[in-house]
């Protein structure tokens, strides 16, 4: 049963309700937290919400793009330099889910939710984190496999923009519209004279948590970007993967169809 | 536990309520308030019948603890219809047999509601995608859409009528 629901000002605020109060847990949009809560069989006693701590908005310069932990992704898809991430949160829940769903909740929502953290791991978006002896920032990837520690806020996520048309991204799902990942791959390709000079490709849903895809990255680098190649680099993705069975989708069908779907995201079919 | 008191804009009326940690916009609005035209449904965010708007935007009225919203403009079901007569959509849903149980109504009244206000001429697409958060358990998702579809000429055409 809740005992209190802190609202800070500032982030420093946050951590001193997250020291000082029992069993308090931080709470960003609602959408994964309040339906453990009205569950009951939580054991949370308090509520630090990070709506009122100045963490919603985002900054979008030359070289450097910064989204606040607390921005929705509403927020987002109405941001229209982040245009190119559109398709992605278009596929993520339902249009109100997404007016409070937000950046920083996504990194820690269970598989095979979560796509926007894929989107970032592609992007080679580091993650900023205010924990008791000050800041840290890390790779997104290594927030999402790693987790952070009882105490710590993730405040903001920050990328560099991709070049155009150089992001690409698919989904597979049961549904057209509201459906969690069967498979979600998220890439950024860089081309030089046809050749693929750099490769960063990220997984949804196939996994425990989000994941590079390294395999196929490390085929595809340094290869004419054609569909032979592209194929034979997407073949390489069954060695990143761990999947699982859920209502979506078996552990086999999703290892079946993650190549293909690799392949479809990077040549955009 | 120390309760709090909480100030909202309720259907344009400043309210302000005593309310215990955590209760949610869905406990108020129908315990304390008496609007019980807002639907509590799965109270896990996957259902939407709960749906309300808040600042202009829709919202899951079971996954809003009312502190952290302290100040905000809330509307439901009973704020949209007109003191006199039924709204545009609600005319709609009625015209087009859009309700069967009625208990997913207000929720898909409520987003339809915020689809039109930014999208005057939405295509189906777009009133799918709208909706795509909310459950009818009685499957009358048609009727719903071309309701909905239905809902848009007649306010361009209220709206066009005034222009004139």
């Amino acid at each position: 049963m809740l005992q209190t629901v802190a609202m800070p000002g500032s982030v420093p605020e946050a951590q001193r309700f997250l020291s000082n109060l029992e069993g308090a847990i931080i709470l960003a949009g609602g959408t994964v937290v309040m339906p453990v809560l009205n569950y009951g069989t939580d054991a949370f006693t308090s509520l630090v919400s990070l709506r009122k701590a100045g963490l919603s908005g985002i900054s979008v310069e030359t070289g450097k793009t910064t989204i606040g932990a607390a921005t929705t992704l509403t927020e987002l898809e109405d941001e229209k330099a982040l245009a190119f991430l559109h398709p992605a949160l278009d596929t993520i829940a339902s249009p109100t889910i997404r007016n409070m769903a937000t950046a920083g909740g996504n990194l820690f929502v269970k598989q095979p939710y979560g796509d926007l953290t894929v989107c970032l791991i592609a992007l080679g978006a580091a993650a900023t984190i205010a924990g008791a002896k000050g800041e840290r920032i890390e790779p997104v990837e290594q927030t999402v496999s790693s987790g952070v520690k009882a105490g710590e806020i993730v405040t903001q996520v920050s990328f560099a923009m991709p070049a155009k048309d150089a992001f690409k991204f698919t989904k597979a799902t049961r549904k057209a519209f509201n459906s969690a990942a069967i498979v979600t791959v998220a890439a950024v390709v860089v081309l030089e004279g046809g050749v693929v000079s750099s490769a960063r490709i990220a997984l949804g849903g196939v996994a425990k948590t989000p994941v590079r895809a390294t395999s196929v990255e490390k085929a595809l680098t340094g290869k004419l970007f054609d569909r032979a190649h592209v194929e034979a680099a997407a073949k390489e993705a069954l060695k990143d993967i761990d999947p699982a069975d859920d209502a979506y989708a078996s552990a086999w069908y999703r290892a079946r169809v993650t190549p293909v779907h690799v392949r479809r995201a990077l040549l955009g079919e | 536990m120390k309760h709090s008191v909480v100030s909202l804009t309720i259907n344009g009326a400043e309210r302000q309520m005593l309310v215990a940690p955590g209760s949610t916009l869905i406990d108020v609005l129908r315990e304390s308030q008496g609007l019980t035209g807002t639907r509590r449904g799965c109270e896990q965010g996957a259902c939407g019948t709960c749906t309300v708007l808040v600042d202009g935007k829709t919202a899951m009225s079971c996954m809003l603890p009312v502190e952290t919203i302290e100040g905000a403009h809330v509307e439901t079901i009973e704020g949209l219809t007109p003191p006199q007569g039924l709204h545009p959509i609600q005319e709609a849903f009625l015209q087009g047999f859009a309700t069967q149980c009625g208990f997913c109504t207000s929720g898909m009244i409520m987003v339809a509601a915020a689809l039109l206000a930014k999208n005057p001429n939405p295509s189906r697409e777009d009133v799918v995608r709208a909706i795509s958060g909310n459950i009818c358990r009685c499957t009358g998702y048609e009727a719903i859409i071309d309701a909905i579809l239905d809902a848009a000429v007649r306010i361009r055409s209220a709206a066009h009528a005034e222009a004139a």
